[in-house]
């Protein structure tokens, strides 16, 4: 009983068994399989993450690099890549009242001390002001643009309430230079004034913000203007001065300089009458320096043929009106002459022999009746004269006063392009203030005849050889040029005492490669002037100590050896010498 | 035994999952260590080309035009080169080492005038293989009559025609115009070293003045003999005035006289006469026909 008792056990316990190793293998299969998907899966996405490790993310942000260091706004550079005007993250110097805690003073020291200390960093501080600020309790700024020497020295004081936050500012690392052309940017942001409001699109645009733009100007160049015009100006007391140096090949502005003139680097002070450019924005009577363009006129309708034809130099009487000559000259001059003692009355007689349409036809095609053509937003509207009938045709004293330069207003920039014309083979270009590729110099308007402009460089050579532009006779730089001393109109005629003093020059006249314009404002006669106030004694000698400055920089080397060819009209001087 | 092989199968399946996972989790932080790497040398890349920005501004502010100015104003003093201290090429470099001729005017090259147009006009008889009298009379014919444009439109070409004149002024109206070999040679001489810059010229014509003596005993025009002797009588004993152009004066070699007299060239620096020349002209020399030509185009 037992026996089959204990036998059936065993026989259903070896079912069981089996049962149980069953289920078991089941379990075990699942589990197996379930391990495999998972060692599967871990392999799959294994593989997937090398993948994509390998085939997608070798670069790692390749943009953060130039997006950390795209400026916020464009750099200007000059024609050399000079920086002109850059975004700097200066320091400020910020006064933040909680930084030693809400309670309490916020300074270690007293607010008079300390303002007496940042007074002696920065000198032109105001005292009475910093002190205010500092007891306000409210944070500001006490200044921008600080040096990092001068936050050093601000550091050392001590003062934790003294922050130095950098932030992005427009900077000017060359100062006030070319400050007319550049203009300045204000608080938020916003260009002002010259190249930057011209550029604002260009300079804020996230795709070419990251190029600096290339201005026509040359830093050094710019700088030797900006120098002598300064010089000339403190000689002769003037109330201001222009300069301009232009390349009289391609119409790229190399110098353009307006005194007195700003610091752009403080925008909170920059908007004053400084601003102003004289070159491009102020319309003068240039006077005598118009003289070369009317003879050049006469030279190319065929009405001067004979240089030698003299034309009787006694006060001329038209329409009412007396034309005189500064001083006598004799009884006659011929043309040379006239150009070279600067004679009104044989100028407007040749004027008056080519007649008025002819003459107005030339300032027009010289764009003397628009605003000049420049990328500057602030160009001056010349006074042209509108003629006494409907046509518009000048009556015979208008063509004799705009002979000689009176009666017409235009800019520094205006004479400029008209020089560049008479010197350059006749060319008439717009001037611009950015640097162009050779191939792609703007073809031109023909305005006057090659022989002519070959004459004209002849003749203002002669001027300054022997006549009224002595002193801007530079050695081996072969300067040409004309003096403009104008009397400053006013109401009920002419000031007798306020001149614009102009000399108008191009070099090397051999093969003229820059025109040069120094204009002063209402210079007087001082002890460096010979107390002239007129522009032989004050214009022509800037341009005669700023051509040897330029000159090397620009490639045209001095060369005592070379010169334009006079010996065909140096006989028709009479001064005392030839024949 | 079947079994253990079946689990050594699984052992090994196990262990280069590990291995696998092992390397893809190695491979990983690698990636990533190097990537953070990257990141952090971007930074510095960007902090530093940062930097230098700063840096190049500040020096920038600090040697801007304005304060070299001042520096210069106050301590250096540099001024802007002048033509003397320009050479502008071979020719220039020859013409300084060749003596100035006695009362030379400086040279001008007139017009732009181009080496290319002025370098076969004023050589070819000099490269060409007949340097002989057919040459030369050629050329002579040529300046004469102004037939070749490029050169007569200079002065290179002047010196020749004027050099002409001054004779005609000298040895009498019924001298023929042609000039003889000697005269010739020495044209063609002062056409290969007229550019050199008016300063040097200058000076050396204080040199040559000094030395005017030594130039005279070798003149070829004995007829003009009695009045260079005065000359050099005079110059031997130098008179307080001219103090300065002995001073300055190194010995100089002798020139033919021909040389001398090509050169009543008219040009803006021989036009005025110096203090000198006016003295010589005052004791009978020969270059009192040389400043007739040199007044007669003067302004």
């Amino acid at each position: 009983m037992n026996q089959l008792s204990a036998s059936a056990v065993i026989a259903s316990g070896r079912g069981q068994l089996a049962t149980v190793r069953q289920r078991s293998l089941v379990t075990a299969k699942k589990r197996v399989l379930l391990v495999a998907v998972g060692f599967v899966f871990l392999t799959l996405t294994a593989l997937v993450r090398i993948a994509q490790l390998g085939l997608f993310e070798q670069a790692p942000d390749r943009g953060s690099l130039a997006d950390a260091l795209l400026p916020p706004r464009g750099e200007i550079t000059d024609r050399n890549g000079v920086a002109l005007a850059r975004a700097f993250p200066s320091y400020s110097l910020w006064f933040n009242p909680k930084a030693l805690g809400a309670a309490g003073s916020p300074l270690v020291k007293t607010p008079e001390e300390v303002a007496h200390a940042l007074v002696q960093i920065f000198p032109d501080a105001d005292y009475k002001d910093l002190v205010a600020r500092l007891k306000s309790g409210r944070g500001s700024y006490l200044r921008k643009r600080v040096l990092p020497e001068e936050a050093n020295r601000v550091f050392a004081l001590g003062e934790p309430a003294l922050e130095f936050p950098r932030e992005n500012q427009r900077y000017y690392p060359q100062g006030s230079l070319a400050a007319n052309v550049l203009g300045y940017v204000d608080e938020e942001g916003k260009g002002h004034v010259g190249m930057e409001q011209v550029l604002e699109p260009r300079l804020l645009d996230p795709a070419r913000r990251g190029e600096p733009v290339e201005l026509s100007i040359d830093a050094r160049a710019q700088g030797a203007l900006e120098d002598e015009l300064a010089r000339g100006m403190a000689e002769t007391e003037a109330k201001g001065a222009a300069g301009i140096v232009l390349d009289v090949d391609s119409g790229e502005v190399i110098a353009m300089a307006s005194l007195p003139s700003f610091n752009p680097n403080r925008s909170d002070r920059a908007f004053n009458d400084l601003v102003f450019n004289r070159v491009s924005n102020q319309v003068y009577e240039l006077g005598s320096a118009f003289k070369p363009i009317t003879i050049a006129s006469a030279i190319d309708a065929g009405v001067v043929t004979d240089l030698s034809v003299r034309y009787p130099a006694t006060p001329l009487h038209i329409a009412g009106r007396t034309i005189h000559d500064s001083h006598a000259f004799g009884a006659s001059l011929n043309v040379p002459e006239a150009l070279i003692h600067s004679s009104n009355i044989v100028t407007a007689q040749v004027a008056d022999k080519l007649g008025g349409p002819a003459l107005r036809r030339t300032m027009i095609a010289l764009g003397m009746n628009r605003r000049p053509t420049i990328e500057l937003p602030a160009r001056g509207f010349p006074i042209f004269p509108r003629g006494e009938n409907n046509a518009g045709d000048w009556s015979r004293i208008t063509t004799m006063t705009v002979s000689y330069g009176h009666g017409i207003a235009v800019t520094p920039l205006h004479l400029a392009c008209a020089y560049a014309a008479l010197v350059n083979g006749g060319i008439w270009r717009p001037a611009t203030l950015f640097k162009l590729d050779p191939s792609r110099i703007p073809e031109g308007v023909r305005v006057f005849k090659a022989s002519t402009s070959a004459r004209l460089r002849q003749l203002l050579r002669m001027i300054v050889v022997d006549g009224t532009g002595r002193k801007a006779d530079a050695p081996g730089f072969r300067v040409g040029g004309k003096t403009g001393s104008a009397e400053k109109s006013a109401a009920g005629g002419y000031r007798k005492t306020s001149l614009v003093a102009t000399f108008a020059a191009a070099f090397p006249m051999d093969k003229p490669r820059y025109v040069v314009i120094a204009m002063l404002d209402e210079p007087h006669g001082t002890a460096a002037t010979s107390g002239q106030r007129t522009a032989g004694w004050n214009a022509a000698p800037i341009v005669g100590r700023v051509v040897p400055r330029i000159g090397p920089l620009l490639g045209v080397v001095p060369d005592a050896s070379r010169d334009v060819d006079i010996s065909d009209l140096s006989p028709l001087i009479g001064n005392g010498d030839g024949e | 035994m079947i079994l253990s092989a079946q689990r050594l199968r699984s052992i090994g399946w196990l262990a280069l999952l590990a291995v696998c996972g092992a390397a893809v989790m190695v491979l990983s932080f690698r990636v990533n260590a190097l990537r953070s790497q990257v990141h952090r040398a971007e930074g510095q890349i960007v902090a530093l080309k940062q930097q230098k920005m700063y840096l190049e501004t500040e020096f920038e502010t600090r040697a801007n035009q304005q304060q070299l100015k001042a520096w210069n104003d106050l301590e250096f003093g540099y001024v802007a080169p002048t033509a003397g201290q320009y050479l502008e090429n071979e020719r220039q470099l020859a013409a300084l080492s060749k003596p100035a001729d006695p009362g030379a005017p400086a040279p001008i090259r007139v017009a732009s005038v181009d080496d290319t147009v002025i370098a076969p006009a004023a050589f070819p008889e000099l490269a060409g293989p007949e340097l002989s009298g057919s040459t030369q009379a050629k050329g002579l014919a040529r300046a004469e009559n102004g037939a070749v444009r490029k050169l007569a439109e200079t002065h290179e070409a002047e010196p020749v025609s004027h050099g002409a004149d001054a004779r005609d002024a000298d040895l009498g109206p019924g001298r023929p115009r042609a000039l003889d070999h000697a005269q010739e040679t020495a044209t063609l001489a002062e056409k290969l070293g007229t550019i050199r810059p008016a300063a040097a010229r200058k000076d050396e014509a204080h040199k040559d003045q000094a030395h005017k003596d030594q130039a005279h005993k070798d003149q070829a025009h004995k007829d003009q003999a009695h009045a260079s002797e005065k000359t050099a009588a005079k110059k031997v004993h130098p008179a307080p005035r001219d103090e300065r152009g002995e001073k300055r004066a190194h010995p100089a070699p002798a020139h033919a006289a021909t040389v001398e007299k090509a050169h009543p060239k008219p040009s803006r620096e021989s036009a005025r006469p110096t203090k000198d020349e006016k003295k010589d002209a005052r004791s009978g020399g020969e270059h009192k026909s040389a400043r007739k030509a040199g007044v007669k185009t003067n302004r």
